[in-house]
């Protein structure tokens, strides 16, 4: 009996802290199907009392914002899928052969992700600059083919792929190419899941670094549009509303689609670092 | 330790490493180690890429940071933001995972999924969604609250709503790094003390707590070094004010860099900071590994 009350009060604080979790995002979500008049008005209410779509309309109609939205899209896809198979690539050499320098080299990477951004990027924005990058989608792709993260992260993964079957494909005469693409690959799936999910919420929400690189605005990106789009509209609150909603959704349900393997990876990485 | 011993390098392997190898050197000598030298030497002058000025002056950025009652002040919110957004962080998450790891609970993964959320939505998006909450006629914070309070542009609650806004936002974090522990505990150690007789609070103080000690320094070193270099809440919801009243270091090197285009003084900034990050991670392994 005992128990069960302390389970049911432990219950309703876990379900109360989950509730403020929330919140936000159901507001968010709700107000942007609520007219600007409902936003402002005095009394309100939780949920929109006459549904709207006009917001999303009118978002994208004084801004184009699918279009950023589309390049948005492109580039962290685009990145993502880089990302992961250089980090994998690099956490699989890394991990799983002995050289001279390994662990400087791994040392070099890791000391990567203590390095604030203010120190490295006026510095790359003038190098952008003179290899004539600026405004082109080079500038956002090249500076990150790598991933210090994600090296570090794969590098604890392969740990948990048994040296024996590596060897076993080895003898049957596979090269290391065939080995990493055909047996490395497929086996990390819960680490590629937890670098593509972290990649690809860095690379959608960085602001600073597309703003410093693109200039021409049908190529700019959503996280720069969306503080362009509150300069010019921040009395708008429905629209500004459905632009949040349209920024935000994208990453959630990705991480709703793979929220399993991303906690498993996550975490499984850190108990051995 | 053995070595193991490890089979004859093949041509493959070999290529492969070498592929591997020279790939991410030449990466991070052009990303990392030239950009890092160019802020350096930068540092130590007047650098506006409008008018192209770039001047030496040695230390006098330096000089100029140090007697600037603006970094001082920034430093101050910094430490401030960063120990009160780590402890409730750190707190708050272990407080939830330890009751999620509990017996008592049942839908475990329900609420680790839940807490979770904010750690994967993007920053700059959610800091709008914040800065309606806290709006001082549509917001839903003074709605709930009956109150009618500017919250962002006061200089008593500003710095604390962008606070509160960081912990909803990071606790989720510090749920799941600490869940992932508490599963990883060795069971022997736990029904030793069990059989031994440990009530459930003297098995959280002196097994549970110290051998999640590894844990919680992982939780507390990315935290300190992803509040140091925090800018963006403050972007959105306040830029640096009411006054100066949520300057935070990372800001006014934002805002030093990109706002006023003085390149020299911002990366001098950006160095100090970098040191200072690289202590207090030192500082941390240092601390933790006296008491472990």
């Amino acid at each position: 009996m005992k128990k069960k009350i302390q389970s049911i009060v432990l219950n309703i604080i876990l379900i109360s802290i989950g509730i403020v979790t929330m919140i936000p995002f159901l507001w968010m979500v709700a107000s942007s199907f609520k007219a600007n008049k409902e936003i402002t008005a005095l009394y309100q209410t939780f949920l929109p009392k006459a549904f709207t779509l006009q917001n999303y309309v009118s978002m994208n109609s004084h801004f184009n914002f699918m279009r950023f939205f589309a390049n948005s899209l492109f580039i962290t896809i685009t990145l993502t899928v880089i990302v992961v198979y250089s980090s994998t690539i690099c956490g699989f050499v890394l991990g799983k052969y002995r050289f001279r320098g390994r662990e400087l080299l791994f040392g070099l990477i890791l000391s990567t992700m203590m390095i604030p951004w203010c120190v490295t990027i006026i510095p790359k924005y003038t190098m952008i600059k003179a290899f004539g990058w600026l405004n082109s989608y080079k500038a956002l792709i090249i500076p990150g083919l790598f991933s210090g993260f994600g090296i570090f992260m794969m590098k604890q993964h392969m740990e948990t792929i048994p040296d024996e079957i590596l060897e076993a494909a080895r003898i049957d005469g596979a090269n290391e190419f065939y080995i990493f693409h055909k047996i490395v690959l497929p086996m990390s799936k819960n680490g590629i899941a937890s670098i593509a999910i972290f990649q690809f919420l860095w690379t959608w929400e960085d602001y600073l670094w597309p703003y410093l690189a693109i200039s021409d605005r049908n190529k700019q990106l959503l996280s720069v549009g969306l503080r362009m789009f509150s300069g010019q509209y921040a009395t708008d609150f429905g629209a500004m509303f459905a632009a949040t909603a349209i920024s935000i959704i994208p990453v959630l349900l990705t991480y709703l689609i793979f929220q399993k393997q991303f906690i498993a990876g996550i975490a499984a990485s850190a108990v051995k670092g | 330790m053995f070595k193991k011993q490890h089979a004859l390098q093949s041509k493959s392997e070999i290529a492969l490493r070498n592929i591997v190898v020279s790939g991410t050197l030449i990466f991070y000598l052009i990303f990392l180690i030239v950009p890092i030298g160019i802020a350096l030497v930068g540092s130590f002058h007047e650098w506006n890429p409008l008018d192209g000025t770039y001047r030496f002056l040695g230390l006098e950025n330096y000089i100029n940071i140090m007697k600037s009652g603006d970094f001082w002040n920034s430093i101050w919110n910094t430490i401030l933001f960063s120990v009160v957004v780590i402890f409730f962080r750190v707190g708050l998450g272990f407080l939830c995972a330890y009751a999620i790891f509990s017996s008592l609970i049942k839908f475990k993964g329900f609420y680790r999924a839940i807490y979770y959320m904010p750690v994967v939505t993007p920053m700059i998006a959610v800091a709008y969604v914040w800065k309606f909450i806290y709006h001082p006629q549509i917001g839903l914070l003074n709605h709930l609250l009956g109150t009618h309070v500017n919250w962002l542009m006061n200089a008593n609650t500003a710095l604390i709503a962008i606070m509160a806004m960081t912990i909803w936002k990071d606790f989720g974090y510090a749920v799941v790094m600490f869940m992932a522990g508490l599963y990883s505990l060795p069971e022997d150690a736990m029904e030793a003390a069990k059989v031994d007789g440990c009530t459930g609070v003297q098995l959280l103080r002196y097994v549970t707590l110290p051998l999640l000690k590894p844990m919680t320094l992982f939780v507390v070193v990315t935290s300190i070094i992803n509040y140091l270099q925090a800018y963006v809440q403050v972007m959105v919801m306040t830029e640096g004010g009411p006054g100066k009243a949520t300057y935070l270091s990372s800001y006014i090197i934002y805002n030093e860099a990109f706002v006023k285009y003085n390149f020299g003084y911002a990366s001098a900034m950006a160095f100090i900071l970098f040191v200072v990050t690289a202590v207090l991670t030192v500082i941390s392994f240092r601390v933790s590994a006296d008491k472990v």
